[in-house]
């Protein structure tokens, strides 16, 4: 190939003489933050009408209170296995149920990989809806239309989770790297097919983590909606808590203790090994 | 095995972008089945432009392209993904889906063709699998298909991404700057596989590059865009300093060469 093309070296130019900018000063703006939060806090509790006297005056029933708190009773224990398992299982069915909904709906409501506006927007207005009930809510409805126990608290977090895990997901799936999507469109595939092949391995352990996370949820959320009466240890606490059998309501907050610290611990490790 | 390349035709051609900005102005081009056509230009020429119109990724707003015997405007659904079938593409950023092996990324290439329920379920027929071998052994590197694709080199992706575009079969395969992200040893390899599988099977290949030594050296063709038009198309050892600057609009730079100046001059 003939040399055709030659190069000049660049020659070197003194670095002409440059203004360094001012320092921004900022601090002002922490400041009035600051100052418009805090100003909103005391303005929220004087309307409220918060009433801290009565932490002094009900200070013998407290002290009361938490010395049985403090001394759990451990030969409840057998009663309390029944709805401990309830509790387990409810969370773990709820999960399950919620995933796999979960995961084609996030398709559908994420732009990168639902190119139709108008199923993009009705879809995401479906999910604004579901989020927008709390799932005690959500347990106090079924637990009247259905019945009380198990099925309704099931119900019940099943909705409350498709709520987060679409959030989630599909909100992932907005910020993923669509290379591999857009290489199989222009190979003549269509959305649903580039979406599964490229899309879906990479959204995958995110998927699963979160889905790992809404379990743990679940342990606390299933406690708690057992009080109006969807089931597990949450009804339990209700029946010791109104008899004030504080021994044995202590009893069943060690054990909800117990269990979510277990799941945290198993939760963030199988996390850990997903998300390399 | 693989039908003939297709040839490929602008028909004063032109893109204007909804934000009002001209990609390319009235070209026309013929460029004949299994020719191998490099395309230069400054970038905002239109190089990536007269690509992506080519397989309407990007939709060209008057005149028409004809791939083979196919003419690209208007066409949607089913017809306009038939056409992206036949048609593979090479990108700068290798494209390739980086959580899974590389023999599904190549799979991909298979796409248009495979069944839904077949793609959902991940059940590739035998026969697709066999073709992605093929085409991985084609650029050898077929020892990596079980290999997760981020575990692979640039170089190695972005063969990965031709033997793709091979399990299309396609009649034309598009490349996008396919050496951009690449050092320079590795960026040779690329291109002599685009020209070894444009030289052996026939496939029609338009490359974009913007390293001149590069286009002069695998561009049998060159075709040069300045501001959306096209101000040269020659033989690529026919394009001197002259032709460059003309095309680049200024004196060249060191910038505007791969290898070292030493091997030019």
């Amino acid at each position: 190939m003939s040399a055709a093309v030659s190069m000049s070296k660049p020659t070197e130019h003194p670095p002409p003489a440059q203004q360094r900018p001012v320092r921004p000063r900022t601090w002002w703006k922490a400041a009035a933050v600051l100052v418009v939060v805090a100003a909103v806090t005391v303005w929220s509790a004087i309307a409220v009408e918060v009433d801290f006297g009565a932490l002094f005056r009900n200070a013998g029933n407290a002290s009361r209170t938490i010395g049985q708190l403090l001394q759990p009773d451990y030969s409840y224990f057998p009663e309390t296995v029944r709805p401990l398992l309830e509790t387990l299982e409810t969370a773990v069915i709820s999960t399950a149920v919620a995933a796999v909904l979960s995961l084609p709906i996030s398709f559908l409501a994420s732009r990168a990989t639902d190119p139709s506006t108008p199923l993009l927007v009705a879809v995401r207005f479906v999910m604004n809806v579901i989020r927008s009930i709390p799932d005690l809510l959500y347990a106090s409805l079924f637990v009247t239309a259905v019945a009380t126990g198990a099925l309704s608290g099931i119900l019940a977090l099943v909705l409350f989770n498709i709520g987060i895990l679409v959030k989630l997901v599909s909100e992932a799936l907005d910020g993923l790297d669509r290379g591999g999507q857009e290489a199989a469109l222009a190979a003549g595939s269509g959305w649903i097919k580039a979406d599964r092949s490229a899309m879906l391995p990479e959204i995958s352990p995110i998927y699963i983590s979160q889905t790992i996370y809404v379990l743990e949820l679940n342990i606390r959320a299933s406690t708690v909606i057992g009080l109006v009466g969807a089931g597990g240890l949450g009804m339990l606490i209700d029946k010791v808590r109104t008899f004030y059998q504080y021994h044995y309501l202590s009893l069943v907050i060690l054990e909800i203790l117990v269990l979510v610290v277990v799941l945290e611990f198993v939760s963030s490790y199988a996390r850990r090994k997903l998300v390399r | 095995m693989t039908p003939a390349g297709a040839g490929i035709c602008f028909d004063g051609v032109g893109v204007t972008y909804p934000n009002g900005v001209v990609g390319l102005r009235d070209v026309s081009l013929d460029i004949e089945p299994g020719e191998m056509v490099v395309v230069v230009g400054l970038s905002g020429a239109g190089k990536s432009t007269l690509v992506r119109s080519i397989n309407s990724l990007v939709p060209f707003t008057s005149g028409e392209i004809t791939v083979g015997d196919v003419a690209v405007s208007g066409l949607r659904g089913k017809a306009l993904r038939r056409l992206r079938s036949e048609i593979g593409m090479v990108f700068q950023s290798f494209n390739l889906a980086r959580r899974t092996t590389v023999l599904n990324n190549v799979l991909m290439g298979r796409l248009y063709a495979a069944p839904t329920w077949r793609t959902m379920l991940g059940l590739w027929p035998a026969s697709d699998v066999e073709l992605a071998m093929q085409s991985l052994e084609r650029v050898e590197i077929v020892q990596k298909a079980y290999a997760n694709a981020s575990e692979l080199s640039g170089g190695q992706q972005q063969r990965v991404a031709i033997a793709r575009t091979l399990a299309q079969q396609p009649r034309v395969i598009l490349a996008d700057e396919p050496v951009a992200s690449l050092d320079p040893p590795t960026s040779h390899v690329v291109m002599r596989d685009l020209q070894r599988i444009n030289a052996e099977l026939g496939i029609t290949v338009v490359v974009n590059l913007h390293f001149l030594d590069l286009a002069r050296r695998y561009g049998n063709r060159l075709i040069g865009l300045r501001a959306g038009e096209v101000v040269y198309d020659g033989p690529g050892a026919d394009a001197d300093e002259k032709v460059f600057e003309s095309i680049y609009g200024r004196s060249l730079t060191a910038e505007d060469v791969l290898d070292t100046p030493a091997r030019l001059t």
